[in-house]
């Protein structure tokens, strides 16, 4: 009768919702007596994305590196981000012994989180995982390129590590290499890492949270707080709630609007943004063209509406503090009329500027990046220019920026930003400024032979001569228009003290994170 | 019944194969994924280690023909990204939306239902203008904005209410079911309320109100019953758009759930992962279908009758 | 004056005064319908030729006017505020109409028709062709629309056209499956066996029997659908994955300016009052062409307002 399938359809559906409360019960049931609650010694932080892995030898990668690098693991030399000095970490000391030989005196004492000790063999086997094996790391490509390196374990305490050519920052370069246990995995990345450092990883509940205890058995001074759990949030807005809530001690990467509260803090962040101007196309193969556009952008103007106040003006690829920069350089200023008489100068003798230019940039790869797009857009089109936008997602930025570029798109402008984590411009010229570097469209054989001379040199030499490349660039090749050194924003709770530092997007030490005592300020 | 079931199940098959075979070109379409995994400087010999290990150098029909066999063993391969095994990454995921989803449509068409019905019995009333304008501006609001007003104002400035996450008790479900429930709840008051004006003119409820029913039977014993079925395919329809993703809840909340994954899997290339995401998503939503279709023929044995081969 | 019975007296008994249309005066007794067709209209009226009045005030940045709040002070232009690039919110707005409507109108007439057609089609000869029509239905249903928005954008040119196809194709199952069932229940009606038993052709049993019954329905969720069109645009601007700049929709206002909430609200909100006033005033118009259109519900919009609402849900010549 109709009633009764009336009746059939009423318990199906209730039933269904009791079926479906109950789940919620089960799902919840994982109530950590910390969860989002004050004290109790967690130190909670808030990041954009969760990490897609915790691989040591993948901490170059700024989403794994920030819970990986200086928590779990440790490298050999770690670098100062204020002083740009190498100290020792896992090395005691460091000397070149050959032109091509680095010998380092290896700390003994040290136990893994697994309870082995630590000896030279395992940072030798760590290098050799890391740089010469077949696992395609990222730290490899960042830091090393094509290098092979020949690393050697001469008994517990000392390692020689021997390059092909002479390499006077090689122990920089190995301040990215994590030291694992030489039980590690060779033919597959590791999920979760055992290192020597402060925390020990706990608990990756994936796609909620990574929670670390405190390492017992950690070498160097215990870090303050006893645990620490890291969420992740896409939406700044919501990252930003949970410090103001009392959710999250500390929130990375806020918006600029933030900028204002008490509750954050604007740090250096290592990041540039520029324009990289394909010079192999025309109307971008003109020197005066590029140079034009680099006079038609309102850094200032970008900066304060934009960006937040949060940048300065860049007149070159890597900020203060890294080794290389030239601190002589002014940036472009802003004149409209000089640069479109630039344009027209050069219209006049047959350069097709009415050929239409695209403008690349990638979605979501910094607070109102959409926004500077469009004013760079606007201010080109003011001097003359036909100039389009396209925002990209990351792998269709990606096939614009990396080597092999993109064949019959015309000319690009393509927005990019480049952090410079290892604090020497041998990174940045090597991969931006070489007429074959990965991320070049172009470059000069002069250039490449200045690049080539200054890499060999050391010291107050390396810097000098660095600084000159960079000049350089500018006057004579001029493939960038530069914005600006970027800041990033990290929110704070009134409970923590901790001072970010150009090197926290990349890596945030929580043994420095230190709680407000009760009573003082 | 039983065999119309079976017919469903049976004819469903297909149109699973057509969908698992378009996002499997399509998302191919989009290149080789070897930029986003491999450091900058990877050689090209790097490159074509790593396009040979995951197929990409194969030719379409190749891969596809690869991809189908492990399918059969019920491997769906590995994530690029994590290194995980996809199936594994979007069976976790996949409750949590299936929860959110399933107590929005539960909460959506009882309240639509009762504020509906409510509102067509006498229209043109006040309660039926109210409800007309609510379950309106309730319809036409962005999703991601009352979710940040809602973080802003129930979360901080009122604290009430957690801001985002999954761990705590139950007022972690409020500010995600609340976005979520919105947009489905106004329209089905719409829906529910044009059908209902329409099902209590037709001759047999005037019959039973002359019989001297009260208002209550002629409501939900007559005309009820017959207005339900445009109310069914709507709900349906909203219930799929809700496992298809609550994307933009599970972004801004922190959700775990496969809209997020999915979402990221295609901004990631990661093939594996997308594929086996929308596998699952397509079964449960042809499973949904039929659970629709059945109902349909429970409620009104016309359609029973007619029932297709 | 509508007679005893409700009907209003034709042409032939009124003056020989040219009078407005029957639907003009029945719109005109209904307020809030009235209002409703006059905002819809001056929406149109923007969306196609407000680009004619804005020069480039659209487009025109000034830096150094960022984020200015509602005020006279900056003349016409200024009247709604600044965004973060200094362009009038205003200009913007009556930009973004065109884009808006041209996305959603289009994409909305586009699965209304699609999906009607084979729905109506479906439902009526029953059999292979409504289980084929089922099932396209739902492989449709369970492609990611996601996955095919960033296709579409990123590997194919991105822009408007690209995204009314999108949401075209996503939404016509649901047009489908509505006028599926609704031809389902009424093939079996007794008006549609005579027909078939004069010998009526199939198409024409569906456009002059089926399609007029199962219409109201099917623009009820066309207007609905014409919501959730803009919304879902909006969510798309929202991931990255919709309009891209240099062009701007509604959508795309609220998306970006979500980061200002606190601080600008006027370049979120304001978009967003936009699309609400929009979808309000077509679903309240819809109601009434609803109501209008169909032949057993047209006798309550002839009522006088007032006493509309006293009545019950039993037209008046029913009782006693």
């Amino acid at each position: 009768m109709r009633s009764d399938r009336a009746r059939t359809v009423l318990t199906l559906v209730v039933s269904g919702t009791m079926l479906l409360t109950s789940a919620c019960a089960v799902a919840n049931s994982d109530a950590a007596g910390d969860a989002g609650s004050a004290g109790g010694g967690t130190l909670r932080v808030v990041l954009t994305q969760e990490p897609p892995t915790l691989e040591p030898c993948e901490s170059s990668l700024t989403a794994t590196g920030v819970v990986v690098r200086s928590n779990v693991t440790e490298p050999l030399v770690e670098r100062d981000p204020a002083s740009g000095r190498l100290e020792p970490l896992l090395a005691t000391g460091w000397r070149q012994t050959e032109p091509t030989t680095w010998t380092f005196g290896i700390r003994s004492g040290v136990t893994f989180q697994n309870g082995r000790p630590f000896t030279a063999r395992d940072a030798a086997f760590s290098i050799e995982r890391a740089v010469n094996s077949d696992l395609a790391c990222n730290v490899d490509g960042y830091v090393f390129g094509d290098e092979k390196l020949d690393v050697r374990a001469v008994g517990a305490t000392r390692l020689t590590v021997t390059t092909r050519t002479a390499d006077p920052i090689l122990p920089l370069r190995l301040s990215f290499v994590e030291i694992v246990p030489r039980t590690t995995d060779t033919t597959a990345k590791v999920r979760i890492p055992v290192g020597t450092g402060p925390y020990a990883v706990g608990k990756w509940e994936t796609g909620v949270s990574i929670s670390l205890a405190r390492n017992d058995r950690y070498w160097g001074k215990p870090p303050t707080y006893p645990r620490a759990r890291y969420v992740w949030r896409g939406d700044a807005s919501v990252r930003a709630a949970m410090i103001d809530k009392g959710e999250a001690d500390i929130a990375t990467a806020l918006d600029p609007v933030d900028a204002a509260k008490d509750t954050t803090v604007a740090y250096p962040n290592n990041e540039t943004t520029a324009l990289r101007l394909d010079g192999r196309e025309a109307p971008l193969d003109d020197i005066r063209v590029r140079k034009a556009i680099g006079m038609a952008v309102d850094r200032m103007g970008i900066v304060d509406a934009l960006l937040g106040g949060l940048a300065r003006p860049a007149a070159q690829l890597v900020p203060p503090g890294v080794v290389g920069h030239n601190d002589g350089l002014a940036t472009t200023p802003y004149q409209v009329a000089a640069a479109r008489k630039l344009v027209q100068r050069a219209a006049a003798d047959g350069v097709p500027v009415h050929r239409r230019i695209t403008l690349v940039a990638r979605n979501g790869q910094f607070a109102g990046i959409a926004e500077v797009a469009e004013a760079l857009q606007y201010q080109m089109a003011r001097i003359g220019l036909n100039v389009r936008i396209r925002m990209a997602d990351t792998a269709t930025h990606l096939q614009y920026q990396l080597r092999p570029l993109p064949h019959g798109v015309g000319p690009i402008a393509l927005l990019i930003m480049h952090g410079n984590q290892a604090g020497d411009a041998a990174f940045t010229t090597s991969q931006y400024l070489l007429s074959d570097g990965p991320q070049s469209t172009f470059g000069t054989p002069r250039l490449d032979r200045r690049i080539a001379a200054a890499n060999a040199l050391s010291g107050k030499a390396r810097q000098k001569a660095f600084a000159e490349v960079l000049a350089y660039q500018n006057e004579k090749v001029a493939q960038y228009a530069y914005l600006a050194h970027m800041r990033g924003l990290l929110g704070l709770s009134p409970s923590v003290r901790y001072r970010p530092d150009s090197a926290t997007g990349d890596e945030m030490r929580l043994a420095e994170v230190r709680p407000v005592a009760a009573g003082n300020r | 019944m039983a065999s119309f079931l079976r017919r469903r199940v049976v004819s469903s098959a297909i149109p699973l194969v057509f969908v698992v075979l378009g996002v499997f070109c399509l998302a191919r379409l989009t290149g080789n994924p070897v930029d986003l995994y491999l450091p900058l400087s990877a050689t090209s010999q790097q490159r074509a280690e790593f396009s040979a290990a995951h197929g990409f150098d194969d030719s379409l029909p190749v891969q596809l023909w690869d991809y189908l066999g492990n399918a059969a063993r019920l491997d769906f391969g590995v994530s690029l990204r994590t290194g995980e095994p996809a199936d594994a990454m979007v069976l976790e995921a996949f409750p949590i939306t299936l929860q959110l989803a399933g107590m929005t449509m539960l909460l959506a068409v009882t309240g639509a239902l009762l504020v509906g019905s409510l509102a067509a019995y006498r229209p043109q009333s006040a309660v039926d203008r109210l409800a007309g304008l609510l379950s309106m501006t309730a319809a036409s609001i962005p999703d991601f904005w009352f979710a940040i007003m809602g973080v802003l104002v129930f979360g901080v400035a009122l604290d009430w209410l957690p801001t985002s996450g999954t761990l705590g008790g139950p007022e972690v479900w409020v500010l995600p079911l609340a976005t979520l429930l919105i947009r489905p709840f106004g329209v089905l008051v719409q829906v529910v309320r044009g059908s209902m004006v329409g099902a209590l003119s037709a001759p047999y409820v005037k019959v039973a109100r002359s019989k001297g029913a009260g208002a209550l039977r002629v409501v939900f014993g007559h005309a009820l019953r017959n207005a339900v079925t445009p109310v069914l395919t709507v709900a349906g329809d909203l219930a799929v758009g809700l496992v298809n993703g609550a994307v933009v809840v599970e972004t801004i909340f922190g959700w775990p759930g496969i809209g997020k994954l999915m979402i990221d899997s295609i901004l990631q290339r990661d093939f594996a992962v997308l594929q086996a995401a929308v596998l699952l998503t397509a079964v449960t939503i042809f499973a949904l279908n039929i659970l629709v279709d059945v109902c349909h023929a429970l409620i009104d044995p016309r359609v029973r009758q007619a029932v297709p081969a | 004056m509508p007679a005893p019975d409700g009907r209003i007296p034709s042409g032939a008994a009124t003056s020989s005064r040219s009078r407005p249309p029957r639907w003009w005066l029945l719109l005109g007794r209904d307020r809030t319908a009235a209002a409703a067709a006059t905002v819809l209209a001056l929406v149109f009226l923007v969306a196609l030729s407000g680009r004619l009045f804005l020069g480039d005030r659209a487009v025109r940045q000034d830096l150094r006017a960022s984020l200015r709040p509602p005020s006279l002070d900056h003349g016409f232009s200024g009247l709604l505020g600044t965004d973060v690039l200094g362009r009038s919110v205003l200009a913007r707005l009556v930009d973004a109409a065109g884009t808006t409507l041209s996305i959603a109108v289009p994409a909305v007439l586009c699965s209304l028709l699609i999906g009607s057609a084979l729905g109506l089609w479906a439902g009526y000869h029953g059999g292979v062709r409504e289980s084929v029509a089922m099932r396209v239905a739902d492989v449709i249903l369970s492609f990611p629309s996601l996955l095919i928005a960033v296709v579409v954008l990123y590997v194919f040119a991105p822009g408007a056209m690209n995204i009314v196809l999108i949401l075209a194709v996503a939404r016509i199952p649901v047009y489908l499956r509505t006028a599926r069932a609704e031809a389902a229940e009424l093939r079996s009606r007794l008006f549609v066996d005579a027909a078939r038993t004069f010998g009526t052709p199939a198409s024409a049993i569906i456009v002059r029997h089926l399609l007029p019954i199962a219409l109201p329905t099917l623009l009820t969720v066309a207007t609905l659908d014409f919501c959730f069109v803009m919304l879902t645009e909006s969510s798309l601007s929202f991931l990255g994955i919709g309009i891209q700049p240099p062009e701007v929709s509604w959508g795309l206002m609220v998306a970006q300016g979500r980061q200002y909430l606190r601080t600008a609200w006027w370049i979120a909100v304001l978009p967003g009052l936009a699309i609400m006033l929009t979808t309000v005033s077509a679903t309240v118009l819809a109601a009434w062409v609803r109501l209008a259109t169909d032949p057993g519900q047209r006798w309550r919009l002839t009522l006088p307002r007032k006493r509309r609402g006293a009545r019950a849900a039993v037209p008046p010549e029913m009782i006693a």
